[in-house]
Parts: structure tokens; C-alpha cells; sequence
């Protein structure tokens, strides 16, 4: 008698490791959903950024750092659930989510929170991708060894999220009478954008959105514009 | 570079294209060369007092706080689209070999544990070429970078077609992944071990009384600095050399291909031999056909890409139908049948390509 056409324990060992993916990615995907609210908590709150003049600013921040908070816990979840299979088999699934995460801790951060007693916080501070790690803490660009980390690619996206909504405070803080924030963040986002075309870009998701960079820099040098028509440019910031 | 220049009118060089368009070009000094610039008329632009002037240097990127750190990222990210780049260039090369190895496989008319002997030395020698371009890959997806490029490494789940077909063509049974993974592993191996044998072939022969090719003294170090590299990359590769191999889901597309190739595989050999293949006091590839197509459709799809999946498997129910179509045919008339007569599969099923 020959053999059978298909080894019989066969069918039963793929089925169960389909049954297997298909669990795991159920679970991370509740954990995402969970950092996704956590998220969209922690954005909501920042977007008072846009009505709060600079000296009510401690206020804010500390109700922002609760929401990062509960962001933070749920990314440790994630990231010792995740870390059990390959990173890139589902980062993709998580990506955006975290993404948003970093981002609203990178704003925090600018605003002048996130700060230390040997590194207080203060107005215009860009986080390092190594920064942002110590916050989450989790590993960053990981490359010796497949675990759970915040990748390159995660920590530009988040950047470039930031750079729009500092683009519309630019506005807003004008409105509020703070013309000396609009001109700080017309130079950082300037400073920014030099460093953004360094990159050499494929024709990926990462080219896509350094393009919005450049209107972001439109924005606040047409807002710097009509300060500096109407002489309304401190002057210690006037250089 | 400023967002803002998107915005400024063009520099007036760049309209000269345009306006050439409007104004016929001064050809009358017999001067056909393309080689020299034209003003905004059309007309040659001379420079009176000597040479051209020299292009204007590229203004050197400013510098800030942020510029080191955008460097740093960008090697990072160059580092990694050199790695894609390089891997998406062998994955193509191994994907035409493996369809190489098919097309030689679809010329086996019958089920037999030996290939007929001029297709079993094209299949070797094709392997023997995947098997170095597979070593030449290894370095590249080890640990974290396996899952990372598996877009790239199309290529496996060609070989996987391949390779399980052949296996078909030779047992009449289905390549089980564990086997597979464990001949695309064994196959990368060999091809480290060739590629050792044969560097170190290559490198005694300056010593053997060659004259050295003359270099500049920059080069040489430079070259000096690879080898030195690369001779610590051989040795650790001698130690160990490093390997790949293929995921289940190599397997899973592969095999759902494979169902194509035996549908071609049972259309020709049937038409030409008169037969259906396989053993046929047992089962033949009607049985092989029906009993792969109820293995996929008995098993939960799989995530991550179901569009894909789903495609995939309509393509094998199609398969399945025309080999019974086959069976049938055979069945009925295959005793009246003349030799070399083709069933025309395509009568019933209006709007079907070929896959």
C-alpha cells in the first residue's frame, strides 16, 4: 500500500498553528485597542493646547501625563505580549497606534513636560528616539535580538504628527498673545525640516508624510511673516 | 532647500525647454551638437571671455541642533533600504530559476521515484545556483531581519512550488513543511560551503607566482580592509554558516500553486501517455487532486492576509474541477480516446484564464 497523498498528522498540526496565529492576534489586538483609547484620551486633552496661554500650561500638562501614564502601562502589556513571536510578523498591527503614542508623549515633552530632576522640563524639547525608549521602556531600532522596540520609521511618523499640530499652536498662540512661542516654533519646525531632508527617502509611507513637513513650515513663516510685518517680533527673538 | 521654494516662480533656466517650442532654433551655423546651453530665445549662449563659467557649488545643507541626529537616522534607514534593495534582487533571481526547475518538471510525463535523467541534471544544476544565491541572502535575514524582509523573500514561496511539485513528481505525496524547511536550510548551507570552497580556491593563486595587479595606494588599503572584512566574516561563517529558511506561509502558497502545476502536470501527461498518472490499481492525481483541494478547504483561514488567501484557494477549486473534468473524460471514453487527443477544459467554464 503506498503512502497517502497527505501525511494525516499534518492537517492537524497546521490547523492547530493557524488556531494559534489567529489567537495571538486576537489578543493584540485587544491590547491595541486598549492603548488606542488610551491614546485618543491623552490627544484629546492636548488639543486644549490651542486655548491654554503658557502660564496655565503646568496645569495642562499634568492632567497630559496621566493619559501617557495609562499609555505607558498598556505598552508594557503589549510589548511582553508581543515579545513572545517575531517583531515583524505583526508590528504592522500596532504600528499606527503607537505611532499616535509617541507622538502625544513627544509634544508633552516639547510643551515642557516629561521632566526629570536632573533635566527639568522645559518649552522646545525634542525627545530622542533613545528618549522616547527610557519613557516607554522599551528597547529602540533593535537589531542583536528579536523583541518587542520602537523602530526608526515609528519615531519620524510620530515626529512629523507633532510638527502639524506645533504648526497650528503657532496660530493659536498668536491668537493668545504668545508671539514669542510662534516665533520658538517657527524656528524648531525650520530646524526640522533641514533635518528631514537628509533622509533619502523611498517612495514609502515615511516620503508621504515628510511632504506634509513642508507646509508646516508655510504655515508658521506666514505667521512669522505678518508678526514681523506689524513689528509684533520680541525683540530678543528678532534675529 | 525650502518648502517655500514650491511655491517661487521657476528660475528662469529651467523655462528654456518651453519656450524653444515657440521660436524655431538657430541651426544655420551648421552646429548640430546638443552640447552647449541656449538663452531664453533659443539662441546658442556664448561665453565671451573663456571657458563656461563653473556650476554654481550646491549650497551645503545648514546645520542645527537637529542635524546629527537626522544623520544618524538616515544611515540607519539607508542601511535598511540597501539590505531590501539587495535581497528583492537575488528573490527575483531565485523566482526564474524556480520557474526554470517547473518548466523542466512539467516535462515529466509520469509518476516515478527517478526522473528521467536529463531533467533530474537540470533541476540539480538549477538548485546549485538557488542554493549559492540562498547562502548570499542568509546574512541578511538572520534573527529580528527573518520576518522584517519576508516581503522581500517571495522567492521561498516560488522554491516551495517547486520543490514540493518536484517531490509530487517522485513519491505521488504531498512535502510536509518540516521537510521542506529542513531542504531549504540544508541547500542554503551548501551553498556557504561552495562559496567558502571556491574563495579559497580563488585566493591562493596570487601567491603562486602572479604579478600583482598595479593599484593606487588608496585602493589597496581600502581593498586590503574588505578582504580583512570579509576573511573575518568567512571564518565566522566557517564556524557556523549562517542559514534560512522558509515560514509556513512559504509552504501554504507554495502548495496552493503546486495545485496548478499538477492540474497542468495531469492535463499533459494524461493527453500524451493516455493514462492518468499515478499508480493505477491505487489512486491516481484525480484522488491527489480531490484530497489537496479538501485539506484547504477544511483548514480555518489563516489571518493576516485573506484576500490573498481567499484567491488562492478559488484558483485550486478551479484546478480540482478540471482534473476531475479529466478523470471523467478518461473514465468514459478513454478506451476510444486516440492517443494525443486534448480535452478541451475551457468548454464549459466561459471567462476562465488559465492559472
Amino acid at each position: 500500500m503506498a503512502p497517502p497523498m497527505i501525511d494525516p498528522a499534518l492537517f492537524d498540526q497546521l490547523k492547530d498553528n493557524i488556531e494559534k496565529d489567529s489567537s495571538i492576534r486576537k489578543d493584540l489586538e485587544q491590547i491595541i485597542e486598549e492603548l488606542n483609547q488610551n491614546v485618543s484620551y491623552t490627544q484629546g486633552v492636548l488639543t486644549k493646547i490651542h486655548s491654554t496661554p503658557r502660564s496655565k500650561y503646568p496645569a495642562l500638562l499634568s492632567q497630559v501625563e496621566s493619559g501617557i501614564k495609562k499609555e505607558l502601562e498598556t505598552t508594557t502589556r503589549l510589548a511582553q505580549f508581543a515579545s513572545q513571536y517575531p517583531y515583524y510578523k505583526y508590528n504592522y498591527k500596532w504600528g499606527r497606534t503607537l505611532q499616535d503614542a509617541i507622538a502625544t508623549v513627544l509634544l508633552h515633552a516639547w510643551l515642557g513636560g516629561m521632566g526629570s530632576d536632573s533635566k527639568p522640563g522645559e518649552v522646545g524639547r525634542l525627545l530622542t528616539l533613545e528618549e522616547v525608549g527610557h519613557v516607554f521602556e522599551v528597547p529602540v531600532n533593535l537589531k542583536d535580538r528579536d523583541a518587542f522596540h520602537i523602530t526608526i520609521e515609528e519615531y519620524l511618523l510620530a515626529l512629523i504628527s507633532v510638527v502639524e499640530d506645533l504648526s497650528r499652536l503657532a496660530m493659536n498662540s498668536v491668537t493668545l498673545g504668545d508671539t514669542e512661542l510662534a516665533v520658538q516654533i517657527s524656528g524648531f519646525i525650520k530646524d526640522l525640516h533641514g533635518g528631514f531632508q537628509m533622509l533619502n527617502l523611498k517612495n514609502d509611507i515615511l516620503r508621504k508624510r515628510v511632504d506634509s513637513v513642508k507646509y508646516a513650515v508655510k504655515k508658521v513663516e506666514d505667521v512669522v511673516y505678518d508678526l514681523s510685518l506689524r513689528n509684533l517680533i520680541p525683540a530678543k527673538d528678532a534675529q | 532647500m525650502e518648502g517655500k521654494m514650491d511655491d517661487a516662480p521657476a528660475p528662469k533656466r529651467a523655462k528654456i525647454g518651453s519656450e524653444n517650442t515657440s521660436k524655431p532654433i538657430d541651426n544655420s551655423t551648421g552646429n548640430t551638437m546638443s552640447g552647449f546651453k541656449r538663452d531664453r530665445h533659443g539662441n546658442e549662449k556664448r561665453f565671451n571671455n573663456g571657458p563656461r563659467p563653473a556650476p554654481k557649488p550646491k549650497v551645503a545643507v545648514v546645520r542645527n541642533a537637529y542635524t546629527p541626529m537626522f544623520e544618524q537616522l538616515r544611515d540607519e534607514l539607508d542601511a535598511h533600504h540597501d539590505r531590501r534593495d539587495r535581497l528583492g534582487k537575488v528573490s527575483r533571481d531565485i523566482t526564474g530559476l524556480s520557474k526554470k526547475i517547473i518548466f523542466a518538471l512539467q516535462r515529466v510525463r509520469t509518476i516515478n521515484p527517478d526522473l528521467p535523467p536529463q531533467i533530474q541534471a537540470e533541476v540539480d544544476s538549477r538548485l546549485a545556483e538557488i542554493s549559492k544565491l540562498l547562502a548570499t541572502m542568509a546574512p541578511d535575514v538572520q534573527g529580528i531581519n527573518r520576518y522584517r524582509y519576508s516581503r522581500s523573500l517571495m522567492c521561498l514561496e516560488e522554491l516551495a512550488e517547486a520543490l514540493t511539485f518536484a517531490h509530487y513528481l517522485k513519491t505521488q505525496t504531498l512535502l510536509k513543511p518540516d521537510e521542506l524547511s529542513a531542504f531549504v536550510e540544508e541547500l542554503t548551507r551548501k551553498g556557504a560551503v561552495s562559496e567558502d570552497r571556491d574563495k579559497d580556491k580563488d585566493e591562493p593563486m596570487p601567491d603562486a607566482g602572479n604579478t600583482p595587479v598595479p593599484t593606487s595606494g588608496e585602493q589597496e588599503t581600502t581593498d586590503n580592509d574588505n578582504k580583512l572584512a570579509e576573511k573575518e566574516e568567512q571564518r565566522q561563517s566557517k564556524l557556523e554558516p549562517l542559514t534560512m529558511s522558509t515560514t509556513e506561509d512559504d509552504y501554504f502558497y507554495g502548495v496552493f500553486d503546486l495545485s496548478g502545476e499538477m492540474m497542468r502536470f495531469a492535463t499533459t501527461s494524461t493527453a500524451l501517455t493516455g493514462k492518468m498518472a499515478g499508480a493505477e490499481d491505487e489512486r491516481t492525481i484525480v484522488e491527489d487532486m480531490h484530497e489537496l483541494g479538501s485539506f484547504f478547504e477544511m483548514l480555518p483561514m489563516k489571518a493576516g492576509d485573506r484576500k490573498q488567501w481567499e484567491k488562492k484557494l478559488d484558483v485550486m477549486r478551479q484546478s480540482v474541477r478540471k482534473v476531475e473534468r479529466l478523470g471523467y473524460d478518461r473514465m468514459i471514453r478513454g478506451s476510444e480516446r486516440p492517443q494525443g487527443w486534448v480535452p478541451d477544459l475551457t468548454a464549459d467554464q466561459p471567462g476562465d484564464d488559465e492559472e
